[in-house]
């Protein structure tokens, strides 16, 4: 059995924080290794079959997974009968990106219609801002585009602007059976913000 | 596929940062492949244009320890380290009932809030700037010149 830690990386342990837009979740699978792998060291074959099944995907309630941290320990090695593949029991840390319900994060504005604002933070698109959590003056213009009736006069919410937003709740629905062919592509992870309140909304209406 | 601990630690999103440039990830897209997944490569990017790409493991602790006064939750600290609010409107949000837990009394003057983002701006280093501003900056000093040579 290999135990193979990378502890002394974590530099604030949990003990410090209670949330964080980035997380490290303890993970056992039982890893079939495919053949074509076999004559690799056995660390790179795991790390490899690993990445190929958990990297940019997402687990539900774990949220969207980054990177591979570290291998704890491996186990097994066992060859089941009828099959070409050794099969180990791997525990291992995946950095997964979650954040907290009340967290700010800051996103980029990509796309605005009816139905609210859409944000991305680049490795992260489906992050929604619904009609009803925009400041409580906004209305959208011919163009799409929404903008806010400040006293100070009217603020867009122009496309590629930076925006604060509150994480109000993240979503994980369960892959649909069947879809529409002009259906949006299935989004795994789902994050619903607000950018109502002081300080949220476009960085440009609050920066000196 | 078992999930042993969900939450088996957090880490900032420098930390993030440094692990993902340890693996060999680089500003330059070309030079990630190989060394990092595309997807890998993503993320590199968004934390290499926040906060997180200045900062440095000894700026973070010397803010943790400096800001104990102002007994903030661990959540909120951390979301201050990654987001660098640098004025009080921005900081406003992340603090949880903010004007009960930090003092503002003008007639004393005493200003937490303000004392808390004096304290960022202090310690933890501002983001690059993004490229529009750099080339702001760089057509004003030409102009500067002319001014001082006239």
């Amino acid at each position: 059995m290999f135990d193979i830690s990378n502890d002394d990386n974590i530099f604030y342990a949990c003990s410090h924080f209670e949330g964080s837009m980035f997380c490290l979740s303890l993970i056992e699978h039982n890893l079939p290794l495919p053949p074509h792998l076999l004559n690799r060291p056995l660390l790179d074959a795991i790390k490899e079959e690993l990445e190929r099944l958990f990297l940019d995907k997402v687990i539900s309630n774990l949220g969207l997974c980054i990177s591979i941290y570290d291998i704890r320990t491996i186990e097994g090695g066992f060859v089941f009968p009828g099959d070409g593949s050794s099969t180990y029991k791997v525990v291992f840390r995946l950095i997964m990106f979650r954040p907290y319900v009340g967290e700010i994060l800051c996103g980029k504005l990509k796309a605005s219609d009816a139905n609210g604002l859409h944000l991305s933070l680049g490795f992260f698109d489906d992050i929604k801002v619904p009609v009803h959590l925009l400041p409580l003056k906004s209305r959208m213009g011919e163009d799409g585009i929404w903008i806010w009736e400040h006293e100070c006069g009217d603020l867009p919410m122009d496309l590629d602007e930076e925006v604060h937003f509150r994480v109000t709740k993240i979503n994980y629905p369960p892959i649909p059976v069947e879809q529409d062919a002009n259906a949006n592509p299935f989004s795994p992870m789902e994050i619903i913000g607000e950018i109502y309140g002081d300080g949220l909304g476009l960085l440009s209406w609050w920066a000196d | 596929m078992k999930t042993l601990q969900a939450n088996a630690g957090v880490l900032t999103n420098l930390e993030v940062l440094e692990f993902l440039r340890a693996r060999g990830a680089t500003s330059d897209p070309m030079g990630c492949l190989g060394a990092v997944a595309p997807s890998e490569c993503k993320v590199f990017d968004h934390l290499v244009n926040t906060a997180a790409c200045n900062q440095t493991r000894g700026a973070i602790d010397e803010f943790l320890k400096r800001c104990e006064k102002f007994k903030l939750a661990k959540a909120e600290k951390l979301n201050i380290i990654n987001l660098r609010p640098s004025n009080q409107a921005l900081i406003d949000p992340i603090i949880e009932y903010c004007e009960k837990r930090l003092t503002k009394d003008e007639a004393r003057g005493i200003d937490e809030v303000q004392e808390l983002v004096d304290l960022v701006l202090e310690v933890l280093p501002p983001p690059p700037a993004k490229p529009d501003e750099e080339m702001q900056a760089l057509e004003e000093t030409p102009t500067e010149k002319l001014m001082e040579e006239n």
